[in-house]
């Protein structure tokens, strides 16, 4: 066998004491991780945030600036491996530093315009209004923006913003934000509850007892009594496992939990879809490929968007390109199998210095994953989902809070709703700033001025449930059983092909007929691991039961959205309908029966009255 | 092609090594290899992912030894460098190993919080208005705000592997040389005290950190940059710093190293004077003679020159 020869083998050679003590590294874990007070109950939380990533955190320390209250951030992984890490683009919020002309008017037009109007105009305007506040306490927080001349932060112009209002760190602005508000929250002595897979939302009528959560590191069930509790757990992109730029980690766990308590989940059909992804796992190929002129060509060798979009070609907008390349792979034009099924980026025509100057990422990602040189042949690329416009109902814009008392929402497990029915490039990043300090205000001030009201039996009823289904599910056999991944690939099938770029009735109906049949053999899925520490098999088993509700969830919102709208499309409604559908969806799951129903609100229209989209 | 992977399993107090076996695909990374091993033959193996695009660090195992962020190192790759089709999968070292490949992560994030990880803005710099600092500045410390805190460079630090009690991990002098380096700070010494008081002097200079950081930040640079930053903000009574000086003056007067007055002037007289049974045998063995006039280099001025140069070269790079 070889290995490398280092210097660090030079160096264990020459101390013979590194060397013992090196082996002596590799030892089991103690059993100490998460704070000795939550796993004796001994503590109840006033603020109790579920997620680590952009929302979450800075929830954490807005809540965390009342020093009076006990504020902890709970996570199934560690801080810091976040969906908001991926986010490249940068945060808007107008502040004028790059253009003085930029207004918050202008910020609430182009969001809402973006939007395709499904979007709250009162919470837009909300919004624009303290993002760039937001972006100013980012700096004194230690954000490494990139600069300009006179010493402000730089801002850069996104697709569908009429200012450059983004500001950012190089092409890695979300992962600068995380950590920067980690180290906010380490300094600030907030507690994290790392590796805790929060399994649900424990409540007694309306009273709000804490949080059930399996700690993986030990595999104990631990309730977490709490005041008031906020979810920012993120999207749900894993609906489309392969076909998503989301990490393994987006599984909409707390939608799921907040819909089990009686929370809508509201437009959940809004799903975001980037025409370019990596056809072999989903990974994003940046925008800026189209923009510095790569082509788009099918099997045939055909430049098809001359098809969909004559004048524009490659660069109409995103969900134009996704649905053509959807369309070219739907009629047989496209190259690859399945769902791994795609069409041709070709960056041949581009020089290649240019390529390496500006689109290094670009071809680093194509030659790391497909195996292709980009300047040298084309790469198979397809539509991936990307965003999740939907969510849990934030009820009231100015707290924070769900139409639950205590529990309070943020980032994009919520749906404000901001972003309408098609999120604009860099305002993920600047909602979860807003809307997550918001939220920690507002359930700070409800801790503050509520005491705890839920029953701490009542949690230890919710772990013994929990600890019989872990019981029940890990030591079930393989025989006649599917497993989870067999599950979930049907899952996405499913998904994909009838509720993915294109929707139309019949392929809906069928979906949600799929769908049941999964249910039922989730019933009965074998997971295969039975032991106690870090079993990632049952926390796989967990999060596939709450992909399988969103998937009702979006088909449900899809069906009864009979338009089309942003990243919703429907086929057999090819235009969008104010008339009917000028208006949010509520999907409820009914408590006793596990049935999904739809209800409607309408959009709340301020200023501008909608109108057809053009660019 | 078939490629086998031998991964270190340790589940509930037991330890053992497993085999699998894998069909090479285009693109299969090291990530996909061990996910495919989960689904398809053992669902028992625990490792932890989620970006996958190489930002969250969350995957970062040793492969044959050397550190890698699972997500984005082909097999294929591997297979090349090593010339083999048997890839030994293990955890991270210098971590605690909780399941598997997963490690734990908590003891390091108590460890950030020694170095005060925030900045702490210049009173001219406010909430509401944000700071100021020019792109030079901002060029100055950008590097090391890249750091993913994937945890390769503690996994293969020598030092660590030695003792982790008087010494932070690479990636926290990182994020100290990132503070310090930044000049919306407005104490620096701050951050450099707690990092002098935490083990800054005590780098191996072994380089490892940065021959495995995926991110290409040079963690041991960073501790360079600390160390010159300890000499520029007076915070050099120390004896990895005092050693430092007495190497530097050794070389630029005689062009050699004088044994007999380094630890003397490193660790004050007292100190030094705990080493003599150490200084006895040097002697006896004619390792050092301290009646012996300490000789001049007779290359003396190529050496003052080399050090000018070098000394030319590093206000250059910055």
């Amino acid at each position: 066998m070889a290995t490398e020869i280092s210097r660090r083998t030079f160096i264990k050679g020459a101390a013979a004491a590194g060397v013992v003590l090196a082996a002596g590294t590799y030892f089991a874990w103690d059993g100490k991780n998460i704070p000795e007070k939550v796993k004796t109950g001994d503590v109840t939380y006033d603020v109790l945030v579920i997620g680590s990533g952009g929302a979450g955190m800075r929830a954490a320390l807005a809540a965390a600036e009342r020093k009076e209250l006990k504020v902890a951030v709970m996570t199934k992984l560690v801080p810091t491996r976040s969906a908001s890490t991926m986010a490249q683009g940068g945060m808007n919020g107008v502040t004028g530093v790059s253009d003085p002309t930029d207004t918050v008017e202008s910020h609430v037009f182009d969001t809402i315009k973006g939007g395709d109007y499904l979007c709250d105009q009162d919470a837009v305007e909300y919004f624009a209004e303290r993002a760039g506040e937001n972006i100013y306490e980012m700096d004194y927080m230690g954000y490494p923006y990139n600069r300009q001349k006179d010493g402000a932060f730089h801002q850069r112009k996104m697709g569908g913003h009429s200012h450059p209002r983004a500001s950012y760190f190089e092409d890695r602005a979300g992962h600068a934000m995380v950590h920067t508000l980690f180290e906010q929250c380490l300094e600030n002595n907030i507690d994290f509850i790392s590796e805790c897979q929060m399994l649900e939302i424990s409540m007694d009528g309306d009273k709000l007892n804490g949080v059930i959560a399996m700690d993986m590191r030990t595999g104990n069930l631990i309730g977490v009594p709490a005041k008031s509790i906020i979810i920012a757990t993120g999207g749900y992109g894993r609906v489309y496992w392969v076909r998503t730029s989301n990490p393994y980690s987006s599984t909409g766990d707390g939608i799921v939990a907040g819909m089990n308590v009686g929370i809508p989940f509201k437009d959940p059909e809004m799903v975001q879809f980037h025409p370019t992804g990596l056809s072999a796992n989903g990974v994003l190929l940046s925008e800026s490929s189209r923009a510095e002129g790569a082509l788009l060509i099918n099997k045939d060798g055909e430049r098809f968007m001359s098809k969909y979009a004559p004048e524009r070609m490659e660069l109409a907008t995103r969900d134009i390109v996704a649905r053509a390349i959807a369309t070219e792979i739907e009629q047989g034009r496209g190259v690859g199998e399945g769902i791994h099924a795609g069409v041709y980026m070709d960056f041949t025509k581009i020089p290649a210095e240019r390529i390496h100057e500006r689109l290094g990422q670009v071809y680093d990602l194509s030659r790391r994953f497909a195996g292709v040189d980009i300047t040298k042949e084309p790469v198979p690329i397809a539509p991936t989902c990307h965003y999740s416009m939907g969510g849990l109902e934030m009820a009231d814009f100015h707290t924070g809070e769900s139409r639950v008392k205590g529990v309070y929402v943020a980032g994009e497990c919520s749906c404000v709703s901001v972003h309408g029915a098609n999120r604009l490039g860099a305002n993920s990043l600047s909602e979860v700033l807003v809307f997550g300090h918001t939220a920690g205000d507002g359930a700070a001030e409800f801790a503050k001025a509520n005491s705890y009201v839920g029953s701490q039996d009542s949690l230890a009823k919710a772990c013994d449930k929990w600890k019989t289904t872990f019981d029940k599910v890990t030591t079930r056999g393989r025989e006649g059983n599917k497993s989870v991944p067999e599950i979930r690939d049907a899952m996405i099938n499913t998904m994909w092909y009838k509720a993915g770029v294109f929707r139309d009735e019949a392929q809906l109906t069928q979906a949600s007929a799929e769908l049941d049949a999964l249910d039922k053999e989730y019933e009965h899925c074998y997971v295969g691991d039975n032991s106690h520490v870090y079993n990632t098999a049952f926390e796989q088993y967990v999060e596939l039961g709450n992909l399988l509700q969103i998937s009702h969830a979006i088909v449900q919102g899809a069906l009864a959205r009979k338009e089309s709208r942003g990243g919703h499309s429907r086929r057999d409604f090819p235009k969008r309908d104010d008339a009917n559908f000028l208006k949010h969806t509520l999907i409820f799951k009914d408590k006793e029966t596990g049935k999904y129903r739809a209800e409607y609100k309408d959009v709340v229209i301020t200023k501008y009255q909608p109108k057809e989209r053009k660019y | 092609m078939d490629v086998k992977l031998r991964i270190h399993r340790f589940v509930e107090g037991r330890k053992w090594e497993q085999d699998y076996t894998v069909t090479l695909k285009t693109g299969m990374t090291v990530l996909e290899a061990l996910i495919e091993i989960k689904e398809k033959q053992d669902p028992t193996l625990s490792f932890t992912c989620s970006c996958r695009s190489s930002i969250c660090g969350a995957c970062a195992v040793r492969v044959n030894g050397n550190a890698e962020l699972a997500c984005e190192m082909l097999v294929e790759n591997l297979v090349k460098r090593y010339d083999t089709n048997e890839l030994i999968i293990e955890p991270l070292g210098n971590f605690k190993v909780i399941r598997d490949l997963v490690v734990d992560w908590d003891p390091k994030y108590a460890r950030i919080k020694k170095i005060k990880p925030v900045v702490q803005p210049k009173p001219e710099f406010s909430k509401e208005t944000g700071c100021k600092q020019s792109p030079e500045d901002f060029n100055k410390y950008k590097k090391y705000a890249g750091c993913i805190l994937c945890g390769s460079c503690v996994s293969e630090c020598n030092k660590n592997s030695l003792n982790q009690s008087d010494f932070l991990d690479p990636f926290v002098f990182v994020k100290a040389e990132k503070l310090v380096a930044d000049s919306r700070d407005k104490s620096p010494e701050e951050h450099l005290k707690a990092v002098v008081d935490a083990g800054l002097w005590r780098c191996f200079n072994c380089q490892e950190c940065t021959a495995k950081c995926p991110k290409g930040l040079d963690p041991a640079g960073a501790i360079e940059k600390l160390k010159e930053a300890t000499f520029a903000k007076k915070l050099d009574d120390n004896v990895g710093a005092r050693h430092a000086k007495a190497i530097y003056d050794d070389i630029s007067e005689s062009g050699t190293l004088d044994e007999s007055k380094l630890n003397i002037k490193s660790e004050g007289f007292l100190m030094a004077g705990l080493r003599a049974p150490m200084a006895l045998r040097l002697m006896r063995v004619g390792k050092m003679n301290p009646l012996d006039k300490h000789k001049v280099n007779p290359e003396i001025e190529t050496i003052r020159k080399i050090v000018k140069n070098a000394e030319a070269a590093a206000k250059e790079a910055e």
